[in-house]
């Protein structure tokens, strides 16, 4: 229950500051995407399992404040933290960049997914250098948010741990 | 939310969550603004609401310190432009008394008081939206005052109202505005020289595009003041136009004209600076127009 609450906090959190802060402090005219970030960075720290639940949730709640088909971003964020959550197993290197390349290489993909699904439901009205744009700038503004936020989260997804008691 | 559950147990909540949300996106998309999830999609902007103006009210200094230092280049000129117009008014200001100056003022805003009727509902903006593929903000005034889906919004001072966009959905206390510059975004424009009439299109981050302007139509050339583009009202059968007329859209920053097309290429900057918007009214106009 504690994890659960304090989930929802960083969640509420996320989506206050990008549609607040964040939409104030564009990088070329984009700003971040905090929830594809949260979703990430949590599959990266907790497997594909919490991955997938945290990125439907997220984006679940940023479908609700955008005025989209409801299920889109949820459907993308899904799937990208079970994807970031089954690719960590295959990453070895104790480098403190790896967080960082990973979520911009993996907010780019989410992105350009998001836009192919909104381009398909023909929601999509920006053109494709646009669409490229977007996805890269906001890959690298996730990127550089990276490593601020990763051991600010890392503390509190651990600190809402179930404790266990051991009596001997 | 369990932690530990084999790779099967794994693989079945990820489907099951992917199924759940193509039937949320299948629901959603057949039921429009009246299926329960447009219904939930408003509790959680009703509630989100009161969050985001707090947080706007606290972070808009810390916001605007930021984003001032991100425009630098262009806040040197406009700081160069400001000492220039300065200096100008305060040659006016020494040349007519300071009743007069008050008076015209007070003029001014009536005059922009009486340019904007029907009656307008003042609103901040409270959130400038989340999504990078489209230009929206969020108001602090909803159904409970007066706002509907469909009403123009724009801002101005004492020299005329200027468009923001339009209201695209409400709840009781917020609005959604979709900005001019939205790529969703389209209004009918009057180029205020030759009276030619276009379709200028929302272009992101880019300037504006009016399309439908021939060739041939002359635009004031060298030192002139830019074309400026106003919006205009029309009645066609049932369609009617959502926009009263006589709104500045915008300035005609560049044009192509000459070769083979019909057209001229004609780009708009628009007459608002949406990085710095925080007060606007909204236009109780909305009768269900279509333009």
């Amino acid at each position: 229950m504690r994890r659960v609450l304090a989930l929802i906090a960083v969640i509420v959190t996320a989506i206050l500051l990008q549609s607040t802060v964040f939409s104030q402090l564009r990088l070329l005219g984009v700003r971040p995407e905090l929830l594809y970030l949260v979703t990430i960075l949590i599959a990266l720290q907790e497997g594909p399992n919490q991955g997938a639940i945290v990125g439907f949730t997220c984006g679940l709640a940023q479908d609700m404040l955008l005025d989209q088909p409801m299920g889109i971003t949820a459907l993308t964020l899904t799937l990208l933290g079970y994807a970031v959550g089954m690719a960590r197993q295959y990453i070895v290197s104790p480098s403190p960049l790896v967080p960082t390349i990973v979520v911009a290489i993996s907010t780019a993909l989410g992105v350009a997914f998001y836009e192919i699904v909104t381009f398909l439901l023909g929601q999509f009205e920006a053109g494709f250098t646009y669409a490229v744009k977007v996805a890269l700038l906001t890959a690298l503004y996730n990127a550089v948010l990276t490593p601020i936020l990763a051991p600010l989260l890392r503390r509190i997804v651990e600190g809402s741990r179930p404790r266990r008691v051991v009596r001997l | 939310m369990a932690a530990r559950s084999g790779p099967r147990n794994t693989r079945l909540l990820v489907v099951g969550l992917v199924v759940a949300s193509l039937a949320i996106i299948t629901v959603d998309y057949r039921q429009g603004d009246s299926g329960p999830l447009a219904e939930m999609g408003r509790a959680a902007r009703t509630f989100m609401a009161p969050l985001q103006e707090a947080v706007t009210n606290v972070t808009r200094p810390v916001g605007n310190f930021f984003s001032g230092v991100a425009h630098l280049p262009s806040l040197a000129q406009e700081n160069t432009d400001l000492k220039r117009e300065l200096a100008d008014a305060e040659a006016r200001i020494n040349a007519t008394s300071q009743i007069e100056a008050q008076n015209q003022e007070l003029v001014n805003l009536l005059n922009l008081k009486q340019s904007l009727q029907p009656s307008s509902v003042p609103a901040v903006v409270i959130s400038n939206g989340m999504s990078n593929l489209n230009y929206y903000i969020t108001i602090d005034r909803g159904s409970n005052d007066g706002v509907r889906t469909n009403d123009p919004v724009v801002t101005g001072d004492q020299e005329g109202a200027r468009l923001v966009g339009i209201v695209v959905s409400t709840t009781t206390n917020s609005a959604e505005v979709r900005l001019l510059i939205d790529e969703g975004f389209s209004v009918p424009g009057r180029l205020a020289t030759s009276g030619e009439t276009g379709l200028v299109i929302g272009n992101g981050d880019q300037d504006l595009s009016m399309q439908d302007i021939p060739a041939t139509t002359k635009f004031p050339a060298g030192d002139a003041a830019p074309e400026s583009i106003f919006t205009i009202s029309y009645s066609v059968g049932d369609l009617q136009s959502r926009f009263p007329p006589n709104i500045l859209i915008g300035t005609v920053s560049s044009v192509v004209q000459g070769g083979v097309e019909p057209d001229a290429t004609v780009s708009v900057r628009p007459a608002v600076d949406f990085s710095s918007l925080e007060d606007v009214l909204v236009l109780q106009t909305a009768d269900g127009g279509s333009g």
